[in-house]
């Protein structure tokens, strides 16, 4: 028996394989719709409507936010688990329930918003990942998330489960850091969704199913940022892991501090959820009070991410020595740079630092008057979910293929070039993205220009932009076909005796240096529970008692093709039906209880 | 536990550097005075924006000496007023609120940027010292126009600005011999007093009169011309103060067919 | 036990032309290239505040301090 995972944990190995293929179907679609846009927006190619964008765009962003990420963490939380605690699962049933309950659930989404392309079904679903209200999608375009939501939240006691039963039968043993990652991760998952299901459940799915007729715009989009921005660490967080757990190992040496690893994964638990309303700095109705804070909270929120830079870069500083590496950067050289795994991980991480940099400024509060909602955030995010986190993946795909199939890889040239490429069409990318952010472009519009007026380009022109960004887009996407290509290739491969052995990196400073009161994480939980409920507790109830918890009387906005034309009639007929509704109770109801 | 020297150098580097961003984005609310769109308007209907004391009519109004302000609806898939005029050396106070879905009012090229958000009000205080046009553009995701969503502010030179409004109304018969009474209605906006003078042209007679309009008040007038000296037939006419026009038509009969059609025609 | 221990690092041993233990470890390259990177983050920060940010007016600022200012 060998040391593969396939052959330690082979119905572990199976279900990874499905999560791992369902993220790729995912990435394939979403990467498709990636192309169409770019060369649609930057006015290249064109094929359809202006008007189709957005459903292009919808899909873009769920297909590769939500199934492609999520997909492939949970594929790497199992491994993670498994591998670490070194048993199987409890009940590998359960397990299969919640990939199903994950599958139908996207699924259903999908549907909804691919049904937006045709006239055929009375269907869609164009609300973009945001969904604000009162832009209305279709009731399954929200059952379907709800599901999906609900099957990570299954996914999670599965893990805990693991953890509990390995608990009782080593109770003096630290728990290892993959495990530890993988439910600080976990309980910052559960905290933080409560907004999303909130928003879903309290108010949109009954307002898209007609039980309720108005909701409160604000407080949907508030309680979507209590889950927006911590859903950025969810991705960030696994691809921490590998960067802690695998990197030191592919360079060659150790991670340079277990300690220090697991400080920083409790310190995303306590502040990741606390910063959402940064994403509303310039939203009428938060106080700027409560702005100032969030800002705090996410100024603090650097410095996990800082440390791990520093942890990471000394761990493969570290693997640079041991093979012989000298000097202040004489080292960086003696890097296996030939290895797709670690050179993919390796750009994913310098991509990382400047998105680092941009989304330092995206915290600023008054600088958002400069960059909100503009290009610059898109050319941030492809940064960080679009490279740091989906780069690495890709490259650690090179190293758990064959590990949950058992073939070797394809091409490992193929994989090198593919990391390289993607690397340098990013940087094409994003680069003209984030400039032409800063001179006003805006983000999601489907037209490279506006009639009345033309955006002004200090340096360069916007044409030249255009044609980065088209660039870009096209080589992410031949990128994404020499990933499939290896994928495909990889699994109609035979199965091989010659395959590395399922180990993550040893520790230079490890779990015995770490303070024990670090694995309490009741403790920790508490604490994140805490903070959350003072930096949205005010907020919350100051919208509430403005808006009203269903908030003023607005008119759903169905995204259909012929809604455009039909609104000003909806305006006109549901201005003058008058307006009753339980909203108005509950609030002075609440507005009575906070006085 | 085990922390290495230069892993505790960065540490205080990390929090030093999280500290001046705070510092700096202080700096900027306080020292600078850049304000955050906030909660200091009250809520709004959405729906009843018609009636509103300011969004039924969106527009730009004078309130100090060199302070105005501007209230703008977003609707899918435009802005009112559009174009929005200011004049220079001015600070414009801006409150933007949405009649449907969320938008933003954000003015290209500049900081000024902000979420219209149905049932919220946005303000913002804004200086503009030079002349100059810009365009404003939506960048929130509002529909399937989301792209063509976009308006115009423009800065103009004080000569140039005012906020006049004209209306002039004339009858649409009158018999050879009466006179053609049009009433003119002058508006003035701006805090001063308008001296200003109404013309009113129609064929080749002229008449103007001096007004003076107080500051934040209006104005009515009427002007006349002898029917007789245009002779029967159609006669277009217009009515001009300084930059603004309104114009009608009124035909000259023989003979009114019907009493009740001239209405007052005596002074 | 999978986390490749000192024995067991058997993997990356092929390349590894020296073992380097923790208290021999100094991270001079590490430090040497965040360095670098704190005074690219001081500069770009003070670069994106004060020249774009604050050099793209006209910017919004609160009513009363400026009715101060004129005072």
């Amino acid at each position: 028996m060998s040391n593969v995972y396939i052959d330690q944990f082979p119905a572990e190995a199976k279900v990874i394989r499905a999560a791992f293929y369902s993220s790729f179907l995912a990435l394939a679609l979403g990467g498709v719709f990636g192309i169409i846009q770019t060369l649609h927006r930057t006015d290249f190619l064109r094929f359809m409507d202006s008007v189709d964008y957005y459903t292009v765009l919808t899909a873009h962003g769920v297909f590769l936010v939500i199934s492609f990420t999520i997909f492939f963490l949970v594929g790497i939380f199992t491994w993670a688990v498994t591998t670490s605690l070194d048993r199987g699962l409890e009940d590998i049933r359960f397990t299969w329930g919640w990939y199903s309950l994950m599958a139908i659930g996207i699924t259903m989404t999908g549907v909804a918003i691919l049904a937006g392309f045709t006239d055929a079904i009375d269907m869609s679903a164009s609300v973009l990942f945001t969904f604000y209200a009162p832009l209305q999608a279709h009731p399954l375009f929200y059952l379907g998330l709800v599901l999906f939501v609900v099957g990570t939240w299954v996914a999670g006691v599965d893990w805990f489960r693991s953890w509990w039963a390995w608990k009782a039968e080593n109770p003096d043993e630290r728990i290892p850091l993959p495990t530890f990652m993988v439910l600080t991760t976990m309980l910052m998952w559960y905290i933080a969704t409560l907004g999303v299901a909130a928003a879903i459940l309290l108010f949109l799915l009954p307002w898209s199913l007609g039980l309720i007729e108005t909701v409160n715009p604000l407080l949907t989009r508030t309680l979507f940022w209590f889950f927006g921005h911590p859903v950025v660490y969810f991705w960030l967080m696994p691809a921490y892991m590998m960067w802690y757990v695998m990197l030191p190992k592919f360079s060659g040496g150790k991670l340079f501090s277990d300690p220090l690893a697991r400080v920083v994964f409790v310190l995303f638990l306590i502040l990741s959820v606390p910063t959402g309303i940064h994403h509303q700095y310039l939203d009428p109705g938060i106080a700027e009070g409560f702005k100032f804070i969030a800002m705090t909270n996410t100024m603090f929120l650097l410095l996990p991410s800082l440390l791990t830079a520093f942890t990471v870069v000394a761990s493969m500083e570290h693997g640079a020595r041991q093979r012989g590496g000298e000097g202040y950067f004489g080292w960086l050289k003696a890097l296996p740079w030939r290895d797709p795994v670690f050179t993919g991980m390796a750009l994913a991480g310098l991509m990382f630092a400047a998105a680092g940099f941009s989304g330092m400024i995206n915290a600023g509060m008054n600088i958002n008057y400069l960059v909100h909602n503009t290009f610059w955030v898109v050319g941030h995010f492809h940064l960080t979910v679009g490279t740091a986190v989906a780069l690495t993946f890709m490259a650690v795909t090179y190293w758990f293929l064959p590990q949950v199939t058992g073939k070797a890889l394809w091409s490992r040239s193929v994989a090198l070039g593919q990391v390289v490429v993607w690397f340098v069409g990013m940087t094409f990318m994003s680069n003209a993205m984030h400039r032409a952010g800063l001179l006003g472009v805006p983000r999601r519009t489907a037209e490279p220009q506006y009639e009345g007026f033309e955006f002004q380009a200090a340096v360069g022109s916007i044409g030249e932009l255009d044609a980065q960004i088209a660039l870009g887009g096209v080589l992410l996407t031949i990128s994404l076909g020499m990933f499939f290509a290896n994928v495909v290739g990889t699994a109609l491969n035979g199965r091989s005796d010659d395959l590395p052995a399922n180990e993550y990196a040893g520790a230079l400073s490890g779990p015995d240096d770490a303070p024990l009161v670090l694995d309490n994480l009741k403790l920790w939980t508490a604490i994140a529970v805490v903070l959350v409920i003072f930096a949205y507790t005010f907020p919350l109830l100051s919208i509430i008692d403005r808006g009203g918890l269903f908030g003023p009387e607005v008119i759903p906005f169905p995204l259909t093709v012929e809604s455009a034309t039909t609104l000003g009639f909806a305006l006109e007929t549901a201005a003058s039906t008058s307006f009753e509704s339980a909203g108005e109770i509950a609030t002075s109801a609440l507005t009575a209880v906070m006085r | 536990m085990n922390v290495h020297t230069y892993e505790k150098i960065w540490l205080v580097a990390a929090m030093v550097l999280i500290v001046a961003f705070i510092a700096t984005i202080t700096y900027g609310s306080v020292g600078l005075g850049i304000a955050m769109v906030g909660d200091q308007q009250p809520t709004i209907e959405p729906t009843e924006l018609g009636d509103d004391e300011r969004f039924g009519e969106p527009r730009v109004e004078q309130v100090g000496e060199n302070e105005y302000e501007a209230y703008v609806v977003a609707q899918t898939f435009s802005y009112q007023p559009d174009p929005i005029e200011v004049p220079e050396d001015s600070q414009v106070t801006f409150y933007v609120t949405a009649r449907d879905v969320i938008h933003s009012f954000s003015i290209a090229g500049t900081n000024v940027n902000t979420m219209a958000i149905p049932g919220e009000i946005a303000e913002m205080t804004v200086e503009f010292d030079e002349a100059g046009e810009y365009g404003i553009v939506c960048n929130e995701y509002c529909g399937p126009d989301h792209h063509n969503m976009e308006g115009k502010l423009h800065v103009v030179s004080a000569d140039e600005f005012d906020l006049t409004d004209l209306s002039a109304d004339g009858p649409d018969e009158v018999a050879v011999g009466d006179s053609v009474d049009v009433d003119v209605v002058v508006e003035n906006r701006q805090l001063e007093d308008l001296e200003t003078t109404v013309t009113l042209e129609i064929g080749d007679e002229t008449v103007s009169e001096e007004v003076t309009v107080p500051g934040g008040d209006a104005v009515e007038t009427t002007l006349s011309v002898d029917s007789s000296a245009l002779g029967e037939g159609d006669h277009d006419w217009t009515v001009t103060v300084d930059d603004h026009d309104s114009s009608g038509s009124v035909t000259v009969l023989e003979e009114l067919d019907d009493d009740a059609d001239g209405g007052e025609d005596d002074e | 036990m999978s986390q490749a221990t000192e024995e067991s690092a058997s993997e990356p041993s092929a390349e590894t032309i020296r073992e380097i233990g923790h208290d021999e470890y100094d991270p001079v390259g590490t430090f040497a290239l965040i360095g670098l990177y704190f005074l690219i983050l001081v500069f770009l920060w003070f670069f994106m505040y004060f020249v774009e940010f604050l050099g793209n007016d006209p910017t919004v600022v609160s009513g009363t301090a400026v009715v101060v200012a004129l005072v």
